[in-house]
């Protein structure tokens, strides 16, 4: 099973009194609480993170896309990895992803990780995102109603792009282009793996079952919640009549290691009630615009990770709402009941312990989903960039090697960079 | 994509072949012929403005755009060149063409553009809160980035007057309530599609061409398109007929006040 150090790269200092006295982390967050001074260290302490998980030894660090998000200082992921690319040289690189319906002409998508791709010499692992409402709709201005049918075209034309070895003109109903030639290249070939991040639609599994692209849910929710989810693209899978190789899901965990469980839940607790309180303080009304999700999706019930939060959230605050009516008070805030970390950690978002428990708990986490690509938040909230260390590498050295062998004498992993197709690095990256 | 079973339901008593689907489509009454364009909140089956119209006189027929209420799920529609022209097709195959009509919100908007290219595609027209206009200093409202039961409020003053759209029959079956439940969701998704992310395509530039009698009809209260947009309409068509300001109405003037809406055309259209 390949780990993967996963990062969002929060803001990390909103307000204590941010759930009180804001109504959303996204969309419309108060542009006057960034700080780019704070901007300044938080980015390159997170690069620096996420760099020293390299040197750990995780199989590839992760990224992905976010706009207008106090939770997610990625607007652009590949700017992020391009940072990466000149200090990571072994390392694998995973967008996942840029957003493609949000890029005009997404050709743009082909030409950057081609790029990446050429800079680490063939370490890139490329993800399609449809990406959330609340970065494609309401923060891009995305019509719902026509956003998948402009993803998927752009998907297609993306790899129409790489795989082509003759310029071409590609005739879209979204994209219009005479002369679709990507100069560079990427060095794998045909082209990246593909890995599409997904947040429950149904038609998303069947399009990756159907395609063999790698399906993952980016779940903050952890692993017992995740279940369904997984279970219902494996199920699409086997009724295509194909193999349920592990390796073509994903799936994301919130890590929390110590040397013992009891400092594990002294160390953690602020880092994840700064998250799951103040980071997941989306306004539900940004969840769900109509036409966002697939009539099948809206038949079969299915909720997005991003509405689950939401609506989570409004059903704290309502809860909120009820208990001042009761008391008597004023009108509430905009807060809600926090959630507690030992819900947090019954529940599974977070999965908590010794380097035992943890590894315990992975193992679970990666036979019951069936998932042989961890992405693994060892990041989380505003955690202090000490404990993100020992998170870190206690995870690389005391956890990974025990689930490091799940799966890969069974399975082959189709959608990993070669190593034999991989170039030695050059310039002042081989020194 | 155009599939889908017309719904034996309240929400389309009756379906038009529309292309490879079909629309919704309500009639009722006997009389001089009128037709009506629904708003956000679609035709919900027999409701209360059409049996306005009816009973004072006008046969009217209702049908439902492509995407809405009891019509199957649109394909090919994605840009507003693509709704103008299903639009013609629509009042086409109701047999609406030169017929008068009431017309509200997105139905409005829609039915401004057709008149702008197809001025014959109606007689005079009574439009109720048309989108279109945009001004910064006075910006319509997002009625999407909302929670339901916020957009419920922003449709209609009284949110009892949107019953028949969000209110499902307690006996219905509980199949058909999932089925009501898609429909409502690709109903609020096609009137999302014409009006985001800001209900503004250049629509001002073409009115010169609506040369038909248009009555303005809006909520007082409307809360998605500012009050002030009547006058704004009026200083924009060519040739407005009246303006109405109703006193107890949201943005679905129609819906909250149906039986004023049916006078004011009964009186512009006779």
């Amino acid at each position: 099973m390949k780990s993967i150090f996963f990062h969002l790269m929060p803001y990390p200092e909103l307000p204590p009194d941010f759930p009180e006295q804001h109504r959303s982390v996204w969309v419309d967050i108060d542009p006057k609480l960034y700080d780019p001074t704070v901007g300044h260290e938080t980015y390159n302490t997170y690069l620096d993170q996420l760099e020293f998980a390299a040197e750990c030894g995780f199989d590839a660090v992760g990224i992905n896309e976010h706009h207008s998000n106090g939770y997610g200082l990625m607007p652009s992921p590949n700017i992020i990895a391009a940072a990466l690319s000149r200090n990571c040289p072994d390392t694998n690189i995973v967008v996942l992803g840029d957003s493609v319906a949000l890029y005009n002409p997404p050709l743009r998508v082909a030409e950057e990780i081609a790029m990446l791709d050429g800079i680490t010499g063939g370490r890139m692992i490329a993800g399609f995102p449809v990406g959330s409402p609340m970065d494609t709709i309401y923060a891009y201005g995305q019509n719902p109603a026509t956003l998948r049918e402009r993803y998927h075209e752009g998907v297609d034309l993306i790899r129409q792009a790489w795989t082509s070895d003759e310029v071409f003109s590609f005739n879209g109903n979204y994209n219009k282009l005479r002369y679709v030639n990507v100069w560079p290249r990427p060095v794998q070939q045909p082209h990246p793996p593909i890995w599409i991040p997904g947040g429950g639609s149904v038609d998303t599994w069947d399009w990756c079952a159907a395609e063999d692209l790698v399906y993952c849910y980016l779940s903050y929710f952890g692993y017992k919640a995740g279940l369904r989810t997984m279970q219902g693209f494996w199920k699409k899978v086997q009724e295509l009549g194909k193999e349920t190789n592990p390796f073509q899901g994903g799936f994301a965990q919130f890590i929390a290691v110590a040397d013992t469980e009891a400092e594990a839940w002294d160390l953690y607790r602020e880092p994840a009630e700064y998250f799951f309180n103040t980071c997941l303080h989306v306004y539900a009304g940004y969840a769900d615009p109509p036409g966002y999700k697939t009539p099948n999706t809206v038949r079969a019930g299915v909720e997005g990770m991003v509405e689950r939060a939401a609506r989570e959230a409004t059903a704290r605050r309502e809860a909120n709402a009820a208990d001042a009516a009761k008391a008597g008070s004023a009108k509430p805030s905009y807060g809600s009941k926090k959630l507690s970390f030992e819900d947090m950690v019954e529940k599974g978002y977070i999965i908590l312990g010794d380097p035992t428990q943890v590894t315990e708990q992975v193992h679970e986490l990666a036979t019951t989903m069936n998932v042989g690509h961890l992405m693994v938040f060892s990041h989380f909230g505003n955690m202090d960039p000490e404990l993100v260390k020992m998170n870190t590498e206690m995870y690389a050295t005391k956890v990974m090697p025990e689930v490091a062998g799940l799966f890969e004498d069974d399975y082959e992993d189709h959608w990993w960079p070669k190593t034999d197709h991989q170039l030695e690095p050059v310039g002042s990256r081989a020194r | 994509m155009s599939t889908g079973t017309p719904l034996a339901g309240h929400f389309a008593p009756g379906t038009l072949p529309f292309r490879d689907g079909h629309v919704g489509i309500v009639e009722l009454g006997e009389g001089p012929t009128v037709g009506y364009l629904h708003g956000m909140l679609g035709n919900p089956g027999v409701h209360a403005v059409l049996e306005e119209l009816a009973a004072v006189g006008h046969r009217v027929v209702a049908p439902s755009l492509p995407g809405f209420t009891g019509s199957s799920e649109p394909d090919g529609l994605r840009n507003l060149h693509d709704w103008v022209v299903a639009t013609s097709e629509v009042v086409d195959v109701a047999g609406l063409a030169g017929a008068p009509l009431v017309a509200s919100s997105v139905g409005a908007m829609l039915a401004l553009e057709l008149a702008a290219v197809r001025p014959e595609a109606f007689g005079p027209m009574v439009l109720v809160a048309p989108f279109g206009l945009w001004d910064d200093s006075d910006p319509v409202a997002d009625p999407f980035g909302t929670t339901l039961s916020v957009q419920r409020a922003m449709l209609t003053e009284d949110t009892e007057a949107s019953a028949a759209f969000f209110d499902d029959p307690t006996d219905l079956p509980a199949d058909m309530v999932v089925e009501h439940g898609v429909h409502r969701y690709l109903t609020r998704t096609a009137a999302a599609q014409l009006i985001w992310p800001l209900p503004e395509w250049g629509l001002a530039e073409r009115l010169h061409r609506v040369t038909n009698p248009v009555t303005l009809v809006h909520g007082a209260k409307d809360r998605i398109i500012p009050a002030s947009y009547l006058e704004r309409w009026a200083e924009a068509l060519p040739n407005v007929a009246s303006t109405h300001l109703l006193d107890d109405a949201g943005h679905q003037a129609d819906f909250d006040q149906p039986a004023q809406v049916a006078q004011i055309a009964t009186a512009a259209l006779a």
